[in-house]
């Protein structure tokens, strides 16, 4: 397993967010993080990039406990959150450059024109995100996340807002990332064309806890997201 | 420190090299400008002496530091988290004293500027004034720990609050109250109540302190207590930043 969750429980003020949650996902999958709206799932993907730290449990990513050693676990992954903000008066490869610095890289150009063009930005590379749309954006926000060529990536709600066209563009960019580089893919979404076209297993979360887990059936999962996340669960 | 140094080039392309810096640094200016024409025209104002001129412009020059740390303090992180880019910051590996290092290094970058910008107002105001270059030089020490002291408690307050708004609104109160023995009278000022209330500000000590020594011609030992209170500050208000962002979370 490349990532492992015991146990994992967090509250907010009282009340419980996850509820000794407990998954794994296997190296090179691409794993379906479904549930509906405050199930947990951004808040479970938090604590796997160690933003926030939970009240209880243990994770390892890639044989790291990522509480003891944190700094190991960001180097190996990346993520795009739900709500990514951008430096809006940056250009996309000022952006680039400046996390890739962060990481530690001197940024070469040859690696901020791959990975444009990569996400189809590379002729709008000196233009001023303020004025990018939001399906570009996000391709931004996918560059940014691949800018230490992550082990996992970590994407929360990735296709949230955008039009058919860059839903495929999405799809196909995480699909040619998991065949080409054997990246593993964690996401997290409530949109079950995502899962279906992109998925190999899955687990839904309802209430804090997962609910059912397993392979992707093609055809099966709305009817297994349904009964899943009914009240008194399957 | 590498990586603090990277946050730092990013503030200052951020708030000072754009417009909306541009923008402060000629307020600054024109202010600073108005107040000097004031002084060297006005026929009442004119008729103080060189080291009081000089004393008033270097409060201006103190207040107008210490409002845009403010401003830039509360932007730094309650900004970032406003905009949701702090999360991406925050998936890096950067470690949170690395981030308000190169977030109050930027900070006192802009006191720097503020500083070089009044310098040519300091010369021509205090211009023949007996103290003018040691004001000069406790005006720059003294502006930039206020600087860190009111800019350090902002991004603090940000980080524990999160929201620009009410961390700009809290800050500009703790800075009129630590400002607010000047607005006491001499009498009450002489009180047991005026001279602690007095000592235990920041802004009161710094203001006292370039009233010192610019008009009264006093030297180093009349300011030490003053300037170790200050220094506390600066220690405590730097605690009180790193204290709230380690607890710093989504």
């Amino acid at each position: 397993m490349i990532i492992s969750v015991e146990n994992l429980v967090k509250k907010y003020d009282g009340y419980t967010v996850l509820d000794g949650l407990n998954f794994g996902v296997e190296e090179g999958d691409i794993f379906g993080f479904l549930g509906p709206n405050g199930a947990g799932k951004t808040t479970t993907i938090r604590i796997l990039t160690c933003i926030i730290k939970p009240d209880s449990g243990k994770i390892t990513i890639n044989g790291y406990d990522i509480f003891k050693h944190p700094m190991e676990v960001k180097k190996i992954i990346n993520a795009l959150p739900e709500s990514n903000g951008y430096y809006e008066w940056m250009t996309a490869r000022e952006y680039l450059e400046f996390f890739a610095k962060l990481y530690g890289e001197e940024p070469s150009r040859q690696k901020i024109d791959g990975l444009l063009e990569a996400v189809g930005l590379h002729e709008k590379e000196g233009h001023i995100i303020r004025g990018y749309s939001r399906g570009m954006k996000q391709r931004l926000g996918i560059a940014r996340a691949l800018i230490n060529n992550p082990k996992i990536l970590f994407l929360d709600e990735p296709t949230n807002g955008l039009d058919p066209n860059g839903r495929r563009d999405i799809h196909d960019l995480l699909i040619d990332l998991n065949k080409k580089h054997g990246t593993t893919i964690f996401l997290s979404t409530h949109l079950l064309d995502d899962v279906e076209r992109l998925c190999n297993r899955i687990a839904i979360i309802n209430y804090g806890k997962i609910v059912w887990a397993g392979e992707a059936k093609k055809g099966a999962i709305e009817d297994i997201f349904f009964m899943a996340t009914k009240e008194g669960k399957l | 420190m590498k990586t603090a140094w990277i946050i730092m080039q990013k503030e200052i392309k951020e708030n000072i090299l754009t417009p909306k810096g541009v923008l402060w640094y000629m307020l600054t200016s024109t202010i600073l400008s108005i107040l000097s024409y004031l002084f060297l025209t006005n026929s009442e104002l004119s008729l103080l002496d060189q080291g009081q001129m000089l004393y008033m412009i270097m409060n201006f020059i103190s207040v107008l530091g210490v409002l845009i740390g403010i401003v830039f303090g509360t932007d730094a992180l309650a900004g970032e988290i406003e905009r949701g880019t702090i999360e991406a910051l925050f998936l890096s590996p950067l470690k949170k004293n690395e981030l308000i290092t190169g977030k109050l290094g930027a900070t006192i970058a802009n006191w720097g500027i503020i500083f070089t910008i009044s310098l040519p107002y300091l010369f021509v105001v205090g211009k023949g004034a007996q103290n003018l270059l040691v004001g000069v030089i406790y005006l720059a020490i003294i502006g930039m720990l206020l600087t860190i002291i009111f800019s350090a408690f902002s991004m603090g307050l940000s980080a524990r609050i999160k929201s620009m708004k009410n961390s700009l609104i809290i800050s500009f109160f703790m800075f009129l109250l630590s400002g607010s023995p000047i607005f006491l009278s001499a009498a009450m000022r002489k009180t047991w109540f005026g001279s602690i209330f007095d000592i235990i500000n920041p802004f009161a000590d710094a203001i006292n302190t370039f009233d010192s020594v610019v008009i009264d011609s006093q030297g180093f030992n009349y300011q030490a207590s003053r300037i170790a209170i200050i220094c506390s500050y600066t220690l405590l208000s730097l605690w009180f930043l790193r204290r709230s962002v380690s607890k710093l979370e989504m």
